[in-house]
């Protein structure tokens, strides 16, 4: 089996027993998310349990591209099961990391790790090639997620990584074994816990971390010392040299990427000051990282919403210049293991709590933090320490910020105002906001989370950041939506879909757009697991022409080292087979038309955008000639949104009334048993 | 005290060489000549090498996966003849090394074969290359290598011991490899941080091999150059 290792890891925490899954099984899903929701619909009988209930099913999967050379698509590791932190449910949800996990999980020999039960005591997962051992992880309870990684290095080498190192001998590595694992925030069941890798790779939404922490389970650790498969090896060795040579960053002419998202001009995700002497820093396999690591040694590899959460803190407290708290702060998320979006919205929050005079000494909601420290190390350190620890009001804190503002008594009246800027399932907002960018908001609360794919947003900084310094944008909006839309197998060149005035966001062009990114990520970003940093590449600055790689790049790394003879639309098709099983889940946990709604604010109150957010310009259509529209000041309409939501089932071809997947299209996709399923469950829609 | 031997290359300035224990001479000018240690008299240097900047390196391991992807047909990062070692958690530059075979003009390796599989292809570019043919999987070369991690490796399927040989023998590449042609990890590497020489570098030390390739674009990253 090219690309795979051909068998996947099943652990029972309860009784501590593993067994292997045929990887063959599974196939026909290809990898990651595919594998993954698959897998938890066989193992999971009662998919009406909660996040914390012991039968929730934990997948942790690799695609048949990790730990090859496929530019940006060899490290995402995609972790899935029911989670702990979106409202009214905890959606079955995922989310994915970088680094070095996957890689290691294939050289282990391991397609995926399936995590059952629970363990009456902490453990971790000792992986050594074919080697599993679950241990007794008292000695690392209570560590924060470095200390805890240090410590699993040391014991798996018994001494340093600087020479090779014998995990039997006949198998060498000079690498560290790659764990994943939880920090107090997680062992005290947060629900805005996260799964830390390394310095910096995380997978934050969902609340893994706390899921973890009530099983018991500490970290996994995997160090591998064998190969992955490749079909063609002279295929995929040409098709890096081409990719790279042709649209990846020209370190001699880095000006011509300026507008290219496979290799960008500007590598480096990182919102805070930069550090001249450091490392620009990847992960395995990537033709271009996207993290750094510097002489301070702090903020190692941490980028976006991590990297913003306190900077800004930090310049307002110190006269706009940057001091180290930006970065410590940012570490101890990393190391207490907490979702960056919800301290950085949840932060937001409690500061206009406290201008309000509701929060704090003289308010109803009382709080120890010292916010005249707000900007300082040991403010940050404060407020990372209450969530992890759930001291005082962190306890609310630990719940997310949706759950305690509910706590509060204050829900309603902050999701109306918007202070609370949580827009979808109780679940933070991403800076893309349902009412300027559409196709995230609509993908967000059709889905089960924020989506967090950035496959379109080039739209949205294209014309704004020239518009921001005064410039034209180029190119001209219809040139640019030309080229995205050639793209868009199979609904390509209808430029409708990328129109974003207020008159075209409900209409079916749009809702056509929805349907294609739906599928697109579920089943090339999530199963295949392209990275959302440098795919897809519509648009691509460096070659004559500006069309980019997509399309064409993911079939042929993907055929390169399976064998396959996948077409980008089988692609397509197959990520709606799996959109449509994972809305099956949904609809079991009681998922229903009615509930598919926005906060209130996004109805009511107009978007005005921070900073820089307040010109958000976008393609659209103005009295029938295309431009860059300016759409702050408008919100969505919730009758029309309706409208929408009709013309979206209709195009997936699902219930209309209740939004429920109907046994038409389940058996059109080969999922006859699950029509079955939803039918014994009065859940098949019409 | 070692013997020592006058033996005739061609080297420019740049290459001007330092043994362990030997004089060098024609220092400054354009020496034609060095010293070397008797045993390694007959040994021709080799002419090509490969030379890293540890400070440009992103840690991707891309030059491993192509290593081995050329050489074996396989992702291993197990069986790549360069190694990049690398720590989270430690600060910049300290926090990442890389491991290239040295090519070395004095190979312990060579001088370790008992079966001369371990041999200098006189006929492509003195390359210090393993005969699989000849190995008997001993492990003599990747116990003599003096460097750590080991440059030399053990391929535990074919039981046979692998080294660097600048993809002369990539088989499952389509580009000509070796002294005259590519090699997989410079052609891969995204930030040209391995750069092929056919000039001997310093062999004292790592500072002939782990040099600056970082160059005026380096800036526009925004990372010195120093």
């Amino acid at each position: 089996m090219n690309g795979y290792a051909g068998k996947i890891l099943r652990i029972n925490l309860t009784d501590r027993k593993t067994s292997t899954i045929d990887t063959k099984d599974y196939e026909q899903w290809v990898g990651g998310h595919g594998m993954g929701s698959a897998i938890f619909w066989d193992l999971v009988k009662d998919k009406m349990i909660n996040g914390f209930d012991p039968r929730n099913v934990i997948t942790i999967m690799t695609s048949p591209l990790s730990g090859t050379l496929v530019p940006g698509a060899s490290a995402r590791t995609e972790v899935q099961g029911i989670g702990i932190q979106s409202s009214p449910i905890g959606w079955f949800t995922r989310s994915n990391f970088g680094g070095r996990f996957a890689p290691m999980l294939k050289y282990a020999g391991w397609d995926g790790v399936v995590i059952e039960g629970k363990a009456d005591k902490p453990v971790w997962i000792d992986i050594r090639n074919e080697d599993v051992k679950v241990k007794d992880a008292k000695h690392l309870w209570g560590l924060d997620t470095w200390k805890t990684q240090e410590e699993i290095w040391q014991e798996v080498s018994g001494r340093g990584y600087s020479n090779w190192v014998e995990l039997s001998p006949e198998s060498k590595t000079t690498q560290r074994p790659a764990v994943l694992t939880i920090g107090p925030a997680g062992e005290n069941l947060a629900r805005v816990a996260c799964l830390i890798h390394d310095a910096g790779n995380a997978s934050g939404q969902g609340g893994f971390g706390g899921i973890w922490g009530s099983k018991n389970l500490k970290a996994i650790s995997v160090i591998g010392t064998g190969a992955v498969q490749v079909a063609d090896p002279k295929g995929l060795m040409e098709a890096r040299l081409w990719a790279q040579a042709k649209y990846s960053l020209d370190l001699e002419n880095i000006g011509a990427s300026w507008g290219s998202r496979f290799g960008r001009i500007r590598p480096q995700n990182v919102y805070w000051e930069r550090h001249e002497r450091a490392r620009l820093q990847a992960c395995i396999g990537c033709h271009q990282g996207c993290k750094e690591k510097s002489d301070t040694g702090y903020g190692n590899e941490s980028t976006c919403v991590e990297t913003e959460f306190y900077q800004g803190y930090d310049k307002w407290k110190h006269g706009g210049r940057q001091t180290s708290a930006a970065y410590i702060a940012t570490d101890l998320l990393q190391r207490y293991g907490i979702n960056a979006y919800e301290a950085s919205k949840g932060l937001a929050y409690i500061t206009a709590l406290l201008k309000m005079g509701v929060l704090g000494p003289r308010g109803k909601i009382q709080c120890d933090l010292d916010f005249n420290k707000l900007g300082e190390t040991e403010f940050a350190e404060q407020f990372v320490r209450m969530i992890a620890y759930r001291k005082g009001i962190g306890d609310d804190f630990a719940e997310g910020f949706f759950r305690a503002a509910k706590r509060w008594g204050r829900l309603e009246e902050d999701l109306k105002t918007g202070i609370l800027a949580y827009s979808y399932w109780g679940l933070p907002e991403h800076g893309y906001d349902p009412r300027a960018e559409v196709e995230w908001g609509y993908g967000s609360i059709l889905g089960d989370r924020d989506i967090n794919e950035h496959d379109f947003v080039s739209l949205f900084f294209l014309p704004s950041r020239a518009i921001w310094v005064g410039r034209k944008p180029q190119p001209p909006a219809e040139q640019v939506v030309k080229i995205f839309v050639e793209k868009l197998v199979p609904y390509e060149n209808n430029p409708l879909m990328l129109d974003y005035s207020t008159e075209n966001i409900y209409s079916e062009h749009m809702a056509k757009l929805v349907v294609w990114h739906r599928h697109y990520t579920r089943f090339w970003k999530e199963s295949v697991l392209y990275c959302d940093e440098r795919w897809p590449d519509f648009m691509n600055t460096r070659i004559p022409g500006y069309r980019g790689l997509t399309g064409e790049g993911e079939p042929r790394f993907f055929n390169a080292v399976t064998g396959k003879k996948f077409s980008f639309a089988d692609g397509m098709e197959l990520g709606r087979k799996i959109w449509n099983l994972d809305n099956a889940i949904w609809t079991l946990q009681g998922r229903h038309r009615n509930m598919v709604h926005f906060s209130d604010y996004i109805y009511h109150v107009p978007y005005a955008g921070s900073g820089n957010f307040a010109r958000y310009y976008l393609p659209g259509r103005e009295g029938g000639e295309w431009k860059y529209i300016r759409v702050n000041g408008r919100c969505l309409d919730k009758g029309k949104f309706e409208e929408f939501k009709t013309r979206f089932y209709n195009l997936e071809g699902w219930d209309t009334r209740t939004g429920w997947p109907n046994r038409r299209t389940l058996e059109s996709l080969g999922l006859k048993s699950v029509a079955d399923e939803l039918e014994k469950k009065k859940k098949l829609g019409s | 005290m070692k013997k020592k031997r006058k033996l005739n290359v061609q080297i420019s300035r740049r290459d001007f060489l330092k043994f362990t224990g030997t004089v060098t001479i024609g220092a400054g000018a354009l020496p034609k000549l060095i010293w070397v240690d008797e045993a390694f008299a007959a040994i021709p240097v080799s002419e090509g090498y490969l030379l890293v900047d540890t400070k440009k390196c992103q840690g991707c391991l891309s030059c491993m996966l192509a290593c081995s992807l050329v050489h074996e047909g396989t992702e291993n990062l197990s069986l790549a003849r360069i190694q990049i070692l690398q720590n989270s958690f430690a600060k910049f530059p300290d926090d990442l090394t890389m491991a290239q075979c040295r090519q070395c003009v004095e190979p312990p390796c060579v001088e370790a074969c008992p079966e001369k599989a371990l041999y200098v292809d006189k006929k492509n570019g003195n390359i210090r290359i393993v005969d699989t043919k000849k190995c008997i999987g001993c492990k003599s070369c990747i116990q003599a290598c003096p460097y750590e991690p080991g440059r030399a490796l053990w391929n535990p399927e074919k039981k046979k011991a692998l080294k660097c040989d600048l993809c002369f023998n990539a088989p499952f590449w389509s580009e000509k490899g070796g002294v005259q042609g590519k090699q997989a990890c410079v052609e891969v590497c995204p930030l040209k941080a391995i750069q092929f020489t056919k000039n001997i570098p310093e062999q004292k030390g790592d500072s002939g091999y782990k040099v600056n390739l970082r160059g005026e674009s380096w800036k526009k990253l925004g990372y010195s150059t120093d």
